[in-house]
């Protein structure tokens, strides 16, 4: 949809195509164009005289250049001028034009002249030789390459090698091993990357103020951080003797001895003992578990957990439990969901889908699945804050949901995991060491499509709608979401690599041997969490990270071991609310009385009998009573949950779309000028600093001003323009990153519809790859 | 807003700059009740009753009804609730049960607003309990059915700023540079005898003669004839606004009129053809030939070319946002929120008048001059014309700027306000009614959302906007036309919405707004960016809290806050360093180390 013409800021669908003709491609041999290659990552196929289009309705601006397949990426080299990008957030790891390997979700082939498509599996044949390949990524692209003047044996084989490459047969074959052997165990190769332990910076980077909960001292610290007395770190697990899919190291009542629990865990599914997540300044605990096994067990088993827990709290309250395979969608649930809110977003016509818009997401499914993890997780917080009593999360397997609700519910509760440090902590402590299956769920090697499932993305978008809701209550903005989101394809980082902390030790001690790297000192491969930023971005585009508007943790807030807690002094007010008072179900359920109406008479009768004064679910009172009361951005926070206010996370889902894309506007220009006065209060603060320094140690202080904000003030109380490259896809641009053609009649929807409702046109005869 | 010890939840918006005024008299009369009397405002009657709240169920409390008010407060509940809604905005008042109506608290009043609200109440069924209560709601929501004046001809508020004198059609014009040599100023209408629902200024091409406008007048519908509506400063390029061309069934043609579009296309040097966007479907612009009406015809109009904007009519508005606020109120639709949004089509229709000003924007700053009608040219074509206008000139995205808007293309050039609102008239099922000022609104509040930093004024503005469109308390809004508006003086006997938020202007104001003079605003419309407009249409769920944009202002306001404090700081710290007497910090308030440590925490 991009004109030739510059792109006048109007809005395109009502504008007729531009017609033109196909570009030529250059006529001289192009310079050497090579790719940028990362330690460890090799060549496997390249192509040259490829053309990246670039826009949907021309080939006017397409880009000529060499399609490089490595082990790590998919590569376009160009020396070609991108027109039209207002902005691109650059990344250490990858130019403008690459795709990780990981990243992708489905290749599609295309001969035009023999009216052929076929979607690439690894070791498969390829019957034609493609005049066209469209990548769909994780992350919603949809890139296109054309090889009309490529050719036609080399353009076939690069497609192949993407295949293939994109589909390792082991774990140990993604790109990560490679690279992270090279960069900390070679010598002289040392560029662009931090050691993976310590930091060269001076500061305390935010990825050395993120606990990784591999330690009993991080446990010990979250301890004693929340006042949890009455729970002690275990290492039972060390060696992974226990189960291999928990921690070394987690927490558990101080009641249960450690014989105790090696007799419980063979009862647990997945040898999982309870663990323990978090407490509440009150005593409550939240404690996630997995089912047990052993049906004659049962009772008894659960009663010791409970009466533990019990004794664990400074009340001895009652323990309530929360069933999540009961009350929340399943990973499958949410699979779909997500595959038709992709449909809806990036896959069907624009212009044709405008009119059913809103019926598509709803019919997706996803917001419903957001507002529902937002209203259990709520209710288990009026659990842990309004009733004071300890809550148990039980799953199945203890891996999946309660990653997500557990993490949800702290969020809520805990203004420490609103910093950018908390969060990432949040996460290590409730995904990765909990054993969420990153590997699995991620689909990273992609073998089996019935364990893919975005749950970590379900959360973000969870996160998400608090941060919308609350401005101000979080240290980070929604692109850090975005990005961190984006993180999860890069098969770089420990982080979103692998099932659990034991696969990952066992792969990494593997493929030392393997290898026979020398690491010295015994010290195991370690591949660096994706909190070190620094990985990816520049210490400048980092900054965008930082919101500005943050209410930052006050000296009285977490002090103490104490969390501030938000309490209320009036319990007087009651409210009825229609439509909700039934939430164990999620917001599946009906409306139980005030019936729609459909005339006005109806309704005059129904309504009167209708109305009652008796008031609904105790947690439905205490939201009332939250909501009726300005927020405390360091306290407590609960969603508003009406479905009117759950929103479509545009960022993240409409980014690559070019038709949405406004042009100098969306939330990014407040952004832009709250950054701005952020700088400058920075600034003040430096000034009146040196004005305290005066006299001492002042003189010698260099000037340079470190700051938080990505948009700089450019003088003192003197506002900075708006800069013209902001859209509201900033930081990312659509350009060349959403190209979507029909081919052949066929809808390109089928092709991502379900995973295999497309039927190849070719025997499926399998082809060992050289 | 209420304050803080009272629920906000049912409590109206509206506030009361004079609440303070609070004449003596009512204070003697009503020692108790704290109802904030706008000063001329007063108690009709009062009686116990009960609330029928769809959200806390039934709550026992007292009603007063003034000559503006309805208030409600609450006996025992704490925070009380309290109901502060102004007559105008009821459209219904209705009789339920009657006194042998069985079950409780079924015999009471049933009350419907404009403002997206339903309110119950239930009576003791003794002794015609409600008859005093519904015959005052009746007589005082109900003025122009009872031969009594609205209460803004009653008011005695008095204001620092006078709203009336923000916009002089003379001083406007020339803003834009007009009169020039291409376009001249008429005064043929002075007396409303060209068209009775134009104002007496009117900008027409300089080429054109009163006599040819006389002409043109007879070949318009209602005699509203292309009239200048904005001229692009540097290409010239023009919007002009008039009603259909009256063709009928026989394709009627008019060489005057023919002659005029010529004229004004020539005024323009650039303009091949003039773009005529008539605002309607095809067919609806077909079924007018009908009545005598139609649209330019292409062999008539040589140098014309016409296009259909598909923007459905009033009636179609109506219904779409009768739909809307079965969806919304009292309780928000749970189960297919999204697709019963959709089915409202609300926001299709939202999505349709923007997309046709975007495209009468898009037209005149590449250099095109433009005629904008629909059947009568008051309604579809208000909104095109204001609409595109905010786009192009950033003048009318200031406060002042966009009461000039308001005041210009919608109350001078005659969009009829009291009948589409239907002001003081008890006959709630008028066909006239119609919500296209509020869908202007909507569509405004659409484009601060896609463009946060372009509008001087915030939501707050426009939503104080929409709620004395109906509250009747200021003559802004009343009346059809100014022919009428003249007759009734009411510039003279009724204070100006403007003077109220021109006298408060902090309020209203967007912390974000950056000036940005030659920025032309193309929104994006489309279904993906269009939402609804919740803190409006939703605002009287308890389950809402105060609203992330306000949050976000809040805090950019304390920012801005501190900032200043620093700086004065600052400053401070520089002057008493300047003769570098160091025991001088001492005797300033603050002390820099205290200064830092407050910077700390605030990050």
């Amino acid at each position: 949809m991009f004109s030739v013409k510059p792109p006048k800021p109007t809005f395109r669908c009502y504008l007729p195509p531009q017609q033109t003709g196909i570009k030529k491609p250059p006529l001289t041999t192009p310079k050497k164009l090579e790719a940028k290659l990362l330690p460890g990552e090799i060549v496997v196929n390249e192509v040259n005289f490829v053309r990246k289009c670039i826009a949907s309705d021309t080939s006017q601006q397409d880009l000529w250049g060499k399609l490089v397949c490595t082990n790590f990426k998919i590569s376009f080299i160009t020396d070609d001028v991108m027109h039209h990008v207002k902005f691109q957030y650059k990344s250490f790891l990858l130019g403008e034009h690459d795709i990780p390997l990981t990243c992708i979700e489905q290749i599609v082939t295309v001969n035009d002249a023999k009216r052929k498509q076929k979607v690439l599996i690894s070791n498969q044949k390829l019957k034609f030789n493609p005049t066209e390949l469209i990548i769909y990524c994780k992350d919603f692209r949809i890139v296109r390459f054309r090889f009309d003047e490529a050719g036609p044996e080399s353009a076939k084989k690069v497609c192949l090698a993407i295949a293939h490459y994109s589909q390792p047969a082991d774990l140990q074959l993604l790109f990560g091993f490679e690279y992270v052997a090279r960069v900390y165990y070679n010598s002289g190769n040392k560029v662009n990357c931090v050691d993976p332990g310590g930091g060269g910076l001076e500061k305390k980077s935010l990825c050395e103020q993120t606990p990784l909960f591999d330690k009993p001292s991080d446990w010990d610290r979250e301890i004693k951080r929340t006042g949890a007395s009455e729970w002690r770190v275990c290492s039972i697990n060390e060696g992974y003797k226990i189960s291999p899919n928990l921690s070394e190291y987690f927490v558990v009542p101080v009641s249960l001895a450690d014989q105790d629990l090696r007799q419980f865990s063979q009862f647990f599914t997945g040898f999982r003992i309870p663990l323990w997540c978090w407490n509440h300044s009150n005593g409550s605990a939240l404690v996630r578990m997995a089912s047990i096994k052993d049906v004659m067990q049962q009772r008894k088993l659960d009663q010791r957990v409970c009466a533990a827990i019990t004794r664990s709290h400074p009340n001895r309250s009652d323990v309530y439990k929360s069933d999540l395979d009961k009350s929340l969608p399943s990973i499958q649930d949410i699979q779909t969901a997500f595959t038709k809110l992709r449909q809806a977003s990036v896959i069907d016509p624009f212009e044709e889908s405008e009119e059913r818009w809103l019926s598509s997401i709803e019919n997706s499914r996803w917001l419903e699945y957001v507002r529902c993890c937002l209203k259990h997780a709520a209710e288990l917080v009026y659990m842990l804050e309004g009733k004071r009593v300890s809550v148990i999360l039980q799953e199945e397997e203890d891996r999946d949901l309660s990653c997500l609700i557990s993490s949800l519910i702290q969020v809520m509760l805990d203004p420490h995991f609103r910093s950018i440090a908390g969060f990432q902590s949040l996460l290590q402590k409730e995904w990765v060491m909990a054993g969420y299956r990153f590997l699995d769920r991620c689909n990273h090697l992609k073998k089996s499509d019935k364990e893919e499932s975005p749950l970590f993305l379900l959360f973000l978008d969870c996160v998400w709608q608090l941060l919308v809701q609350y401005p101000a209550a979080f240290e980070f903005t929604e692109t850090f979401l975005t990005v961190l989101g984006d993180s999860l394809w890069l098969s770089i980082f420990s982080t979103f690599l692998f099932n659990c902390p034991q696969q990952q030790d066992e792969h990494c001690r593997e493929f030392v041997k393997s290898r026979s790297i020398s690491c010295g000192d015994e010290k195991p491969l370690r591949f660096p969490p994706v909190w070190d930023w620094s990985q990816q971005f520049s210490e400048k585009d980092q900054a965008l990270f930082n919101n500005p508007l943050y209410v930052g943790k006050s000296a009285s807030c977490v002090q103490n071991g104490a969390v501030k807690s938000f309490k209320r002094t009036k319990k007087n007010y009651s409210c009825t609310l229609r439509g909700t008072s039934s939430l164990k179900n999620g917001l599946l359920s009906e409306p139980e009385f005030m019936p729609r109406r459909n005339s006005l008479v109806l309704r005059l009768k129904a309504d009167f009998s209708h109305v009652r004064d008796a008031p609904d679910s105790p947690s439905e009172q205490f939201f009332c009573e939250w909501f009726s009361k300005p927020a405390d951005l360091q306290g407590l926070l609960l969603p508003q949950l009406l479905p009117s206010h759950i929103k479509l996370w545009k960022l993240y889902f409409l980014r690559w779309v070019p038709e949405v894309q406004i042009n100098m506007g969306g939330p990014v220009t407040a952004f832009h000028k709250m950054s701005v006065l952020a700088d400058e209060i920075e600034m003040l603060q430096q000034r009146l600093r040196q004005y305290k320094g005066v006299g001492s140690l002042s003189a010698g202080t260099p000037e340079a001003h470190q700051s938080r904000m990505f948009f700089r003030a450019s003088n003192l109380s003197d506002s900075s323009p708006m800069p013209e490259y902001l859209t509201s896809s900033f930081p990312f641009s659509p350009v060349g990153n959403l190209c979507k053609r029909s081919i052949l009649g066929t809808p390109l929807s089928k092709f991502l519809g379900g995973t295999k409702i497309w039927i190849s046109t070719e025997t499926l005869a399998s082809e060992a790859m050289a | 807003m209420a304050s803080a010890s009272v629920s906000a939840l049912n409590s109206n918006s509206l506030e009361n700059s004079s609440s303070k005024n609070v004449s003596r008299e009512s204070l003697r009369m009503e020692p108790l009740t704290n109802i904030p009397y706008l000063p001329g405002e007063e108690k009709v009657t009062d009686k116990e009753i009960i609330y029928m709240c769809p959200f806390n169920g039934a709550v026992k409390g007292k009603v007063t009804i003034t000559n503006y008010r309805l208030y409600f407060k609450s006996f025992e509940v704490d925070p009380s609730i309290i109901l502060d809604v102004p007559l105008g905005v009821l459209s219904r008042i209705e009789k339920m049960g009657g006194a042998s109506s069985r079950g409780e608290n079924s015999y009471g009043l049933e009350i419907t607003c404009k403002d997206m609200r339903s309110l119950r109440f239930a009576l003791k069924q003794e002794g015609h309990s409600r008859r005093d209560i519904f015959d005052s709601l009746f007589k005082f929501a109900f003025p122009q059915s009872h031969n009594m004046p609205f209460f803004a001809f009653l008011s005695q508020e008095k204001f620092l700023e006078n709203g009336w004198n923000v916009y002089s059609p003379i001083n406007e014009y020339k803003r834009q540079g007009l009169p020039n040599e291409k376009w001249r100023i008429t005064f043929v209408n002075e007396k409303y005898e060209l068209c009775d629902t134009y104002p007496t200024i009117l900008v027409v091409p300089f080429k054109a003669s009163d006599e040819d406008l006389r002409r043109v007048a007879v070949f318009r519908s209602r005699g509203r004839i292309p009239i200048l509506s904005w001229i692009h400063p540097e290409n010239q390029a023009v919007i002009m606004r008039c009603s259909q061309p009256l063709v009928g069934m026989s394709g009627k043609r008019n060489k005057d009129d023919e002659k005029y579009l010529d004229v004004i296309r020539e005024a323009n040097g650039q303009t091949a053809k003039l773009i005529i966007y008539d605002a309607r479907p095809n067919v609806n612009a077909v079924a007018n030939k009908a009545t005598g009406g139609g649209y330019e015809g292409e062999d008539a109009y040589q140098n014309a070319e016409l296009i259909f904007l598909d923007i459905h009519n009033i009636h179609v508005m109506r219904e779409s946002l009768k739909k809307l606020k079965d969806i919304v109120y009292p309780n928000v639709e749970e189960s297919h929120w999204l697709s019963s949004l959709e089915s409202t089509h609300w926001l299709e229709h939202i999505k349709l008048v923007l997309s046709g000003a975007i495209q009468v924007a898009d037209k005149v700053s590449s250099g095109n001059s433009v005629v904008v009608h629909c059947s009568d040219g008051w309604d579809r074509t208000a909104q095109l014309t204001s609409l595109s206008m905010l786009m192009l000139d950033s003048y009318f995205r200031t406060i002042y700027g966009f009461e000039v808007l308001v005041q210009k293309e919608w109350i001078s050039f005659g969009h009829k306000f009291s009948s589409r609102i239907g002001h003081g008239d008890k006959n709630h099922t008028d066909a006239d009614r119609s919500p296209i000022f509020l869908q202007f609104i909507d569509c405004v509040w659409q484009m601060t959302k896609q463009f946060p930093t372009a509008f001087e004024f915030n939501e707050h503005f426009l939503i104080t906007i929409v709620d004395h469109l109906y509250s009747c308390r200021f003559g802004t809004f009343l009346f059809n036309c100014e022919s009428v508006r003249d007759s009734q003086e009411v510039k003279l006997k009724t204070p100006s919405l403007w003077s109220l938020i021109n006298s408060n202007i902090e309020k209203y104001t967007n912390p974000f707004y950056t000036k940005d003079s030659s920025r032309v605003l193309y929104p994006v419309a489309s279904m993906r960016h269009l939402d609804l407009w919740v803190n409006y249409y939703i605002r009287w769920n308890p389950r809402i809290r105060q609203q992330p944009q306000n949050l976000v202002e809040q805090r950019y306001m304390e920012l801005l806050a501190l900032r200043d404090q620093y700086l004065k700081k600052l400053e401070e710290l520089q002057l008493s360093d300047s003769p570098r007497i160091s025991n001088n910090s001492a005797n300033s308030p603050v002390s820099p180390n205290q200064i830092v440590h407050q910077i700390q925490t605030q990050f």
